[in-house]
């Protein structure tokens, strides 16, 4: 219940963060780290205008995206406190919940009819196949380290005893920061502020969203990456009180949006047809994680 | 009655069912047929029900001197298909019913469409029942020639008749294997009994034997390389029976493999790493192909070789626990192969009926002509929504549930064994993620294409929505799958029973062993609880922004062109260009085919020329066709053999008879 709680507050300024990060990168003062809420607030109050062409499914899939990620979030334990969903292979459940979702976005995306959306929907749909694997080889492999499959399990038994032990929570942490830029559609894979639609992926599928819905699609994005962060926060807070590990927690959402910040400043976006091999090459560096495991246990000889 | 009563009116049934048939009117045909289908599933339901609660079936039928004794079990694995059998069968017969009325002036057609439909669920349930080689022979040939027809039922296209001649082809080459394989173990145990079977593997080597079974049953299942009738035969059959097919004919090359599989003593690892890699080999290739297709059904066939793929996977893990003594492995695997199974029928059917709709309608099953059907046919693209979030694995609905206990079965394995092992699950653990990623990208595509959008083509008729009695089945399919999404630990402890009857390892266990086993059963109830929360989740927030927005000020405009005014439904992303980059970047597995002119540089003037693309099937294109074509070379040398003079076939036989005569004579054989 404690992770459901942090995770919404930590998403109320995640974005904020980013955005004044970025601000200060450039030399701007930029807005207030609760801008892009007061932002959010303010589109669920407006109207909406729809397409034409578009059905009821236009209309269901921005909130059924927006439980999805509620519903993924509820999975996420924090510390030794559980989520409020937690069993046996509860990662598989979150991965398939979120993957509803992705469903949801992008068929309504598909719905308005526009070429510029099914282009979106369509990297959309191949980028988020190519990215599952990275996660499933992750969370394999720590359930071969600590024998157990359920989240909560799986960090509390984590026991950084060696310093191989250290490795593999370091990259874990890298991969999970790069599903989280890849799932959100951030820097290296897309860019949000382009002023180009044939270039984009996330921002072109919502064109034709707006009022209520685009401020769900927005707020479930800000959720998504405080959720990833809550997801690596988990490897550092292991067992300890509450009166330590929520400092740390906020911590760690603090630095993974600095972070973002400061990359998404200097950085560029990649090639759009060289995002593919980026992106399978996660795996590799899950499948790293996978033979430090091995090496770990002692299967290799 | 028992069960040997119920079973010999299930024959009689079917009897009178094949002497009324042709003598009624065209609409009544397939209204009585439904009747028939119903009470002979009936009928066979009551012993399979039986036996699932575990008092099996074992009857001894005297036959004839050349059969010697037939043994006729229903054991509880035999009632798990016949049911799924008959569910499947009578959904397919009532969607039926709606579907042939466009057909109604063929009448001698539709007499014997739907005497062979009778047929074809007999003769499926019979191979569930026999087990003797022989007569299970015999079933099996019913069943694959009953189906034939039931395939080629427009047989005035030759593309039907030409995918009927594969499938006829291709079922006789895997026949030819079961021949082999049952001739091996005749051989050396003097019985046709499949115990023998089972009494041969405890002394030979399994390998071998196994994969002659693997062939014969594998090709009707569909695993890669042997796959290739499947997406021709398919599109051809028309969708009822597109549904039966895919719904339960495949699944009883699965039923084959595992009945064998129960029967293994040695090798059982080797047998258990081979049959997961080609599994999840298949199911991957199949998926891929599926997302690149764009007639639907085609499509839908590829899916199928997906789903066969994720079932075997499941026998795989269920062989290796076999092989290392593990019940944990065994039960989730099993598990989740036979309650895929039968999720795979319901999904299946499901997603072939709308297809059906969506042809009977629009009269094409090119998904680039299609387009904004949501509006004229709501019920049907619902169906296939759910049919889509289904198959594509995800929550709440059923898919969910049995690709979750294989993935467990994968987290299970990864623990439990050594380093090969460890490798080999987290590999198949990606590979599922891969599928499941592959899939969400077919089905959005699929859906996106037919039911988004606006209409990219001009249709000749304007589609409606089908009619009730089309649209019957479906609803009782999705109840179904819900069901099973929503209290998947009713279906799973069926399924551990039959596991714990079926598995021989189990059998002198005592309750130490079982009990954690009974831990599944409370997981399956939690899946089940997260289930319906989700589901309460979603409605709820749909249910806030609608009280919300309802008293918002709603518009309706033209969709966002990006600053073009003049955007044209020709514009629309298609389904072709959605899977291109996919296509592309694995364009080494699904090569795509382009055949054009080019301009030449004199052209000042182009004249309209036509471009086509289409993609081929790696193994058919690869190693099929050269391999067909290098035997037809040398085969036609030998066509002087087969002149079509009477006089030359009457020496044959005076030829052979002489040789028959000489052979006796000097003790050659």
């Amino acid at each position: 219940m404690i992770s459901f709680v942090v995770i919404i507050l930590a998403s109320l300024f995640f974005s904020g963060i980013i955005v004044r990060t970025k601000s200060i990168a450039s030399g701007r003062k930029g807005p207030g780290i609760f801008q892009p809420m007061k932002d959010i607030f303010r589109l669920l109050k407006k109207g909406s205008v729809y397409s034409e062409t578009s059905s009821f499914v236009f209309q269901i899939a921005p909130s059924i995206y927006f439980a999805s990620v509620l519903m993924a979030i509820m999975v996420i334990p924090f510390g030794k406190s559980e989520g409020i969903i937690s069993f046996d292979g509860d990662f598989i459940f979150f991965a398939y919940i979120l993957a509803l979702g992705k469903f949801f976005s992008i068929i309504s995306a598909m719905d308005t009819g526009s070429s510029f959306e099914g282009m979106g929907a369509s990297r959309e749909a191949l980028y988020s196949l190519l990215v599952e694997p990275a996660f499933f080889i992750l969370m394999g492999s720590f359930a071969l380290f600590t024998g157990h499959t359920s989240f909560h399990d799986i960090f509390i038994s984590l026991h950084f005893g060696s310093y191989v032990a250290y490795a593999l929570g370091c990259l874990a942490t890298f991969v999970l920061i790069m599903i989280a830029m890849i799932e959100n559609s951030r820097m290296p894979i897309d860019d949000p502020k382009t002023h180009l639609e044939l270039t984009m992926i996330h921002e072109v599928m919502i064109l034709d969203n707006s009022g209520f819905d685009l401020g769900l699609i927005l707020h479930a994005s800000n959720l998504k990456f405080a959720m990833y962060g809550a997801l690596i926060a988990n490897f550092f807070i292991d067992t300890l009180p509450f009166y330590l590990t929520i400092p740390i927690f906020f911590a760690v959402q603090l630095i993974f949006a600095v972070a973002v910040g400061v990359f998404e400043s200097f950085s560029a976006r990649f090639r759009m047809n060289h995002n593919a091999q980026f992106i399978f090459a996660l795996t590799s560096i899950a499948l790293l994680i996978f033979f430090g495991v091995l090496m770990v246990i002692g299967k290799f000889i | 009655m028992n069960s040997f009563q119920l079973i010999i009116a299930s024959l009689l049934v079917l009897a009178s069912g094949i002497f009324i048939i042709p003598f009624l009117s065209a609409r009544l045909k397939a209204i009585v047929n439904f009747i028939f289908v119903l009470l002979i599933s009936l009928l066979t339901s009551i012993p399979a029900v039986y036996a699932l609660m575990g008092n099996p079936t074992e009857l001894i039928l005297q036959g004839t001197a050349f059969f010697g004794k037939i043994p006729l079990r229903i054991d509880a694995l035999s009632a798990w298909f016949m049911l799924i059998i008959n569910l499947t069968c009578i959904n397919g017969a009532l969607y039926g019913i709606g579907y042939m009325k466009s057909y109604q002036e063929q009448k001698t057609n539709l007499s014997v469409h739907w005497v062979l439909f009778l047929i074809f669920q007999s003769s499926m349930l019979w191979v569930c029942m026999l087990q003797q080689s022989l007569a299970f022979l015999i079933a099996w040939e019913l069943m694959s020639l009953s189906s034939l027809f039931l395939v080629v039922f427009e047989h005035q296209k030759t593309q039907t008749l030409r995918a009927g001649m594969n499938y006829l082809v291709q079922m006789h080459i895997g026949v030819i294997f079961l021949t082999i394989g049952f001739i091996q173990i005749y051989f050396t145990e003097g019985s046709t009994d499949f115990h023998a079977i089972g009494t041969y593997f405890a002394t030979n080597p399994n390998f071998w034997v196994f994969l002659l079974f693997f062939i014969g049953f594998g090709i009707k299942a569909g695993f890669i390389p042997l796959h290739s009738w499947l997406p021709h035969a398919h599109p051809a059959a028309p969708a009822h029976i597109s549904g039966v097919m895919s719904g339960v004919i495949v699944k009883l090359g699965i039923y084959g493999i595992i009945r064998i599989a129960l029967l293994l003593k040695t090798d059982l690892i080797l047998i258990g790493e081979s049959l997961l890699t080609l599994s999840v080999i298949t199911a991957a290739y199949g998926i891929l192909n599926a997302a690149i297709h764009r007639d639907l059904k085609k499509m839908l066939a590829y899916c199928t070789i997906e789903n066969i793929g994720i079932i075997g996977s499941g026998i795989g893990l269920f062989i290796i626990g076999m092989g290392m003594n593990k019940p944990l492995l065994i039960v989730l695997g099993l598990s989740g192969a036979l309650l895929h199974t039968l999720n795979h029928s319901l999904f299946k059917s499901l997603l072939f009926f709308t297809s059906g709709s969506v042809y009977q309608q629009t009269h094409t099953r090119d998904m680039e002509k299609l387009g904004g059907l949501v509006k004229q046919m709501p019920q049907t693209a619902i169906f296939f929504l759910i049919g889509a979030l289904a198959i594509g694995g995800l929550p709440p609905f059923n898919g969910f549930v049995s690709e979750f206990l294989i993935y467990s079965g994968f987290l299970a394995g990864i623990r439990n064994t050594g380093l090969i092992h460890s490798t080999l699950m987290i590999l198949s653990l990606s590979g599922f993620a891969i599928v499941g990623g592959l899939s969400l990208l077919t089905f959005t595509k699929s859906f996106g294409t037919i039911f988004l959008g606006s209409p990219r083509d001009q249709l000749h008729t304007k589609p409606h929505e089908v009619s009730l009695g089309m649209r019957i089945p479906q609803i009782v399919i999705v109840g179904i799958m819900l069901s099973i999404g929503f209290f998947p630990q009713v279906y799973f402890s069926v399924i551990l029973h039959t596991i714990i009857s079926i598995v021989p390892s189990f059998q002198f266990q005592d309750a130490s062993v079982l009990s954690p086993l009974n831990n599944i059963v409370t997981l399956m109830a939690e899946i089940g609880r997260y289930s319906i929360l989700f589901l309460i989740l979603i409605s709820s927030v749909i249910l806030i922004r609608y009280s919300i927005v309802k008293k918002r000020v709603e518009q309706f405009n033209t969709t966002w062109g990006c600053g073009y005014i003049a955007p044209n439904k020709k514009m629309q992303y298609t389904g072709k260009s959605f899977s291109k980059t996919l296509g592309k970047l694995l364009g080494f597995i699904v090569s795509e085919k382009k055949r054009y002119t080019e301009l030449s540089p004199q052209e000042i003037f182009p004249q309209s020329r036509k471009h086509s693309s289409h993609y081929t099937d790696f193994f058919e294109h690869n190693i099929i066709h050269p391999l067909t074509e290098r035997l037809l070379f040398s085969l036609n040398y030998f066509q002087f053999i087969q002149n079509g003079r009477t006089q030359t076939y009457v020496l044959y036989g005076v030829f052979f008879i002489i040789i028959i005569f000489l052979g006796t004579l000097f003790k050659f054989i």
